[in-house]
């Protein structure tokens, strides 16, 4: 995963995420940090320092040679985000983006709960994701195939769309207050790029699966990412919270 | 069509403007009609050059039979007066036209170029000559080089009145200065200078002509276009809704008719579509490592 780096551009989606939140002189956090899209973003907004948490060693290493040039200000903490070794109180900025989907209910509530454990009063949050797809969307039927290739591996989905509206009353729940909400893309494109990714996950987990459950899983995810080439459906929004000053974590 | 001022020239150009090499590739009788549908969408702007093949003889006959309905631009690769000079008297000639509205050093791409054609002996002091005589209107540049080179022309060259350059949403979503055409558009609308884009409809290179030799390529661009009635629509959209003065069509007079029919029924794109543009591109552009999301 390492050396060939990706598009090292801060995405549009990230940094319209992060337009209206001030991130300069901050301590930000980046849940879930994938190949560093966020991070990226928040050391060239001039964050302070940023905590990049994954549980994924190969992301980690891909956001440590991406961000290989600001050293001083990054953190890459390997943990599960339900439990961080972060102390409470000492983020200013918490981003998850993209991450929300790849957490099942109960991960969800766990995470939420974290976040808002190591938020100082008046931090902010961005939370980007998904709006569940339209009923139309061919994707649907891939990531269905990725859920059933999970849930038969792992026992947990691999994917859940949250609406906006649901993670906004979550976190309010966990003394945060609403600020705003975008729409970073609209349609979202899923590229042959992604649907390849999402195929790549069915095979990852159907590993596991004795032949007769799971090469029936990965054939379909093959054809139908072959099938669907690329397509354009549903929307991505960002969310944006303060945290109170004051609130304790129920 | 929807028309925008030419930065500061008066003109008042349609959002999209007619990329005349097309006509290289048509019979005269196929450029006739071609010019006529073009004018029929209502286009008031072309642009042509003398490098694009036979375009300026096949243009000539319906330019003069519509001159008074056409902002004409052209274009001069020539750097020094001698060169410039006689390129322009060439391409009025083979135009057959007394006076060209635009008129364009075309593909600057090396700072010593740009030396050359600001000095006493340059292209710039032919054309301002063939300004005072009448000849031309106004000085534009075209480029598709480096866009800090651009700025720079920007800077020295104060009568500069239009740009060209290439905007779409694979070069939008890089952030290198090698590809920031952006800080180009926005220092254009700073000083007034009007802005006509090019390559809004590069989907990328050609494959190599080891696995797609030149003769077999479907298209004429020197580019492979995007070339669905969606995707064209998609990419003028986007390419009109950055700010440009107007975008030029594609090379290839197959996908003209789809670019005049997207510019016709433009009515701006919304934020998150531009940003959804820009993220497919992205993910195009850089497969390893595939990545789940935007």
């Amino acid at each position: 995963m390492a050396g060939e780096s990706p598009s090292q551009a801060v995405p549009e989606t990230v940094e319209t995420a992060l337009a209206d939140r001030l991130v300069e002189g901050r301590v930000c956090l980046e849940a879930g940090a994938g190949v560093g899209n966020a991070t990226a973003g928040l050391l060239a907004a001039g964050a302070e320092r940023v905590y990049a948490v994954t549980d994924d060693p190969d992301h980690a290493a891909t956001v440590r040679d991406r961000c290989d040039d600001a050293t001083d200000r990054l953190v890459v903490v390997e943990a599960d985000l339900r439990q961080t070794p972060l102390r409470p109180d000492s983020v200013d900025l918490v981003t998850a983006h993209g991450l929300c989907n790849l957490l099942d209910p109960a991960a969800l509530a766990a995470v939420a709960a974290e976040l808002s454990r190591v938020a100082t009063a008046g931090c902010h949050l961005v939370v980007d994701d998904y709006e569940p797809l339209p009923e139309s969307a061919a994707v649907r039927d891939l990531f269905a195939v990725e859920n059933a290739a999970s849930e038969l591996a792992t026992g947990r989905s691999a994917l859940t769309f949250y609406p906006a509206s649901l993670l906004r009353r979550l976190f309010t729940g966990h003394g945060w207050t609403f600020d705003r909400e975008t729409t970073l893309l609209d349609p979202v494109p899923w590229t042959a790029s992604h649907l390849s990714a999402h195929a790549g996950v069915v095979t990852d987990a159907t590993e596991d699966l004795p032949p007769e459950l799971g090469d029936p899983l990965e054939r379909r995810a093959e054809r139908l990412a072959e099938a669907i080439g690329e397509e354009f459906a549903g929307t991505m929004y960002s969310v944006a919270m303060t945290r109170r000053e004051g609130d304790e974590t129920p | 069509m929807e028309t925008r001022p030419l930065g500061a020239t008066g003109q008042e150009s349609t959002v999209a403007t007619f990329g005349a090499i097309a006509l290289n590739w048509l019979e005269q009788e196929g450029a006739n009609q071609m010019v006529e549908h073009v004018l029929d969408h209502g286009v008031n702007h072309f642009d042509v050059a003398p490098t694009y093949g036979d375009a300026e003889l096949k243009l000539g006959p319906k330019l003069r039979q519509h001159r008074e309905d056409i902002f004409l631009g052209c274009k001069t690769q020539e750097r020094d007066y001698e060169g410039a000079a006689h390129k322009l008297e060439r391409s009025l000639d083979r135009l057959g036209v007394d006076t060209i509205d635009l008129y364009q050093i075309h593909g600057l791409e090396y700072e010593s170029e740009l030396d050359e054609i600001t000095g006493d002996d340059g292209a710039l002091a032919a054309i301002r000559e063939a300004k005072d005589d009448g000849k031309v209107d106004h000085v534009g540049l075209t480029s598709h080089g480096n866009p800090g080179l651009i700025r720079d022309a920007i800077d020295r060259i104060d009568d500069l009145e239009t740009l060209m350059f290439p905007l779409n949403p694979v070069v939008a979503g890089k952030d290198d200065d090698e590809h920031d055409y952006e800080a180009v558009l926005e220092r254009a609308e700073e000083e007034d200078i009007g802005t006509l884009g090019i390559k809004a409809f590069a989907k990328g290179s050609w494959p190599p002509t080891s696995d797609l030799p030149e003769k077999d390529r479907p298209y004429a661009n020197w580019y492979e276009p995007v070339d669905t009635p969606e995707e064209i629509r998609d990419r003028f959209d986007f390419a009109a809704s950055q700010g440009l003065s107007t975008v030029v069509t594609p090379g290839d007079p197959k996908l003209v008719s789809m670019v005049l029919d997207a510019a016709g029924r433009y009515d701006g794109m919304d934020e998150a579509t531009q940003r959804s543009l820009v993220e497919q591109s992205r993910h195009d552009d850089s497969p390893v490592p595939e990545q789940l999301h935007h």
